[in-house]
């Protein structure tokens, strides 16, 4: 489990994080919604320690998070990060020297997955398939956690299709997901958990099914409810 | 399985359930049918794999699937609950028939022969 409990940053004097809680479990996908400039992508760089706290915990396995947890946890940012010059099997192949948890054979079977070819110049791409890509490259991982900063954004419908199966199949296996998004409607039924988030606050934090179960009501009326509040 | 359209307000655990309960009752699924893994039917359904595996739970609790050992779990043969399945779609229908109808205030032999009616013109299609 990841625990995320009550972190503060500020960039400068503005607040971006105001005392942010919540857990991820292993296992399941967790979502982080909010608008654009709430601080989704903060949280996401919190945990990796890629931006320092100014207060509160991060817990991984209820362990606080040092060099080795870096093994069990991988970041996909929003945009891919290889140099546009490079072929797919580059780009593998860095990862491959990079990270003792790269595994290839997770690797090849995204490619097929995706409908990837190896030879394709990641320039040559489209948006959707630099895309995939880029979740390829986290995804191979032999990581217990995956946190994906916006993986649907501004891609195609059928490219957010195919991302989306990934979520249903092995290849996520049983491993936590954290995502962040402000375009719920078409994964509704993919995720476990939700995050609401504003202004740098949690909302709400409610499992998807619960709230359909005990309060008949779908994600996005949960958060008409609390966003407009 | 074909795919279902969820609704987004109903626990999607339920709305599958329901589905294997239609497919049982029509005959689509036989007794002692082999039903997909949890990770295929949230593959095929696109859901959430916790999902499917709180429907398969639930249908074995209601004695809907069995599972031998390690073998996949199979459609029960068990002529009393697949029996119950049948009269609990047909009780679910028409109760949300009667209620619905209840609300226009329509005498219970209008609506019986109206109901005649449209099943035989129902058949001749």
């Amino acid at each position: 489990m990841i625990e995320v409990k009550d972190i503060t940053k500020k960039f400068g004097r503005r607040k971006v994080l105001n005392g942010v809680s919540f857990t991820a479990n292993k296992g399941e996908i967790t979502c982080l919604i909010g608008i654009n400039g709430v601080g989704k992508t903060t949280i996401l760089n919190a945990i990796m320690n890629l931006t320092p706290i100014n207060s509160g915990h991060i817990l991984i396995n209820g362990e606080k998070i040092k060099k080795e947890s870096y093994e069990k946890i991988t970041f996909i940012p929003d945009a891919i990060t290889m140099l546009p010059q490079m072929r797919i099997a580059e780009a593998m192949g860095f990862m491959n020297d990079f990270y003792d948890c790269w595994n290839q054979e997770r690797a090849t079977e995204l490619l097929g997955f995706f409908k990837l070819k190896e030879s394709e110049r990641i320039s040559d791409l489209s948006k959707g398939n630099t895309a995939k890509v880029n979740l390829l490259l986290g995804l191979a991982m032999d990581v217990d956690y995956i946190l994906m900063d916006e993986p649907f954004s501004g891609i195609d419908i059928f490219s957010r299709e195919q991302i989306a199966n990934v979520f249903t199949s092995h290849l996520i296996e049983d491993r936590g997901v954290i995502i962040t998004t402000h375009e719920i409607s078409d994964i509704e039924h993919l995720i476990d958990k939700v995050v609401l988030l504003d202004n740098g606050n949690v909302l709400k934090e409610f499992n998807a099914e619960e709230v359909r179960e005990n309060e008949n009501k779908s994600v996005v009326d949960v958060m008409r409810e609390v966003f407009k509040a | 399985m074909n795919n279902i359209k969820f609704n987004n307000r109903d626990p999607v655990y339920v709305q599958v359930v329901r589905h294997f309960k239609e497919q049982i009752a029509t005959g689509m699924l036989e007794p002692g049918k082999e039903i997909p893994s949890r990770r295929e039917l949230a593959n095929k359904l696109k859901i959430n794999p916790n999902t499917a595996q709180r429907a398969y739970k639930e249908m074995e609790e209601e004695g809907l699937i069995y599972t031998e050992r390690n073998l996949p779990s199979r459609i029960t043969k068990d002529e009393q609950v697949l029996g119950g399945v049948r009269e609990e779609l047909i009780l679910q229908a028409v109760d949300s028939f009667v209620s619905s109808i209840r609300s226009i205030n329509v005498p219970v032999d209008e609506v019986l022969s109206l109901v005649k009616e449209k099943y035989a013109a129902e058949d001749k299609n």
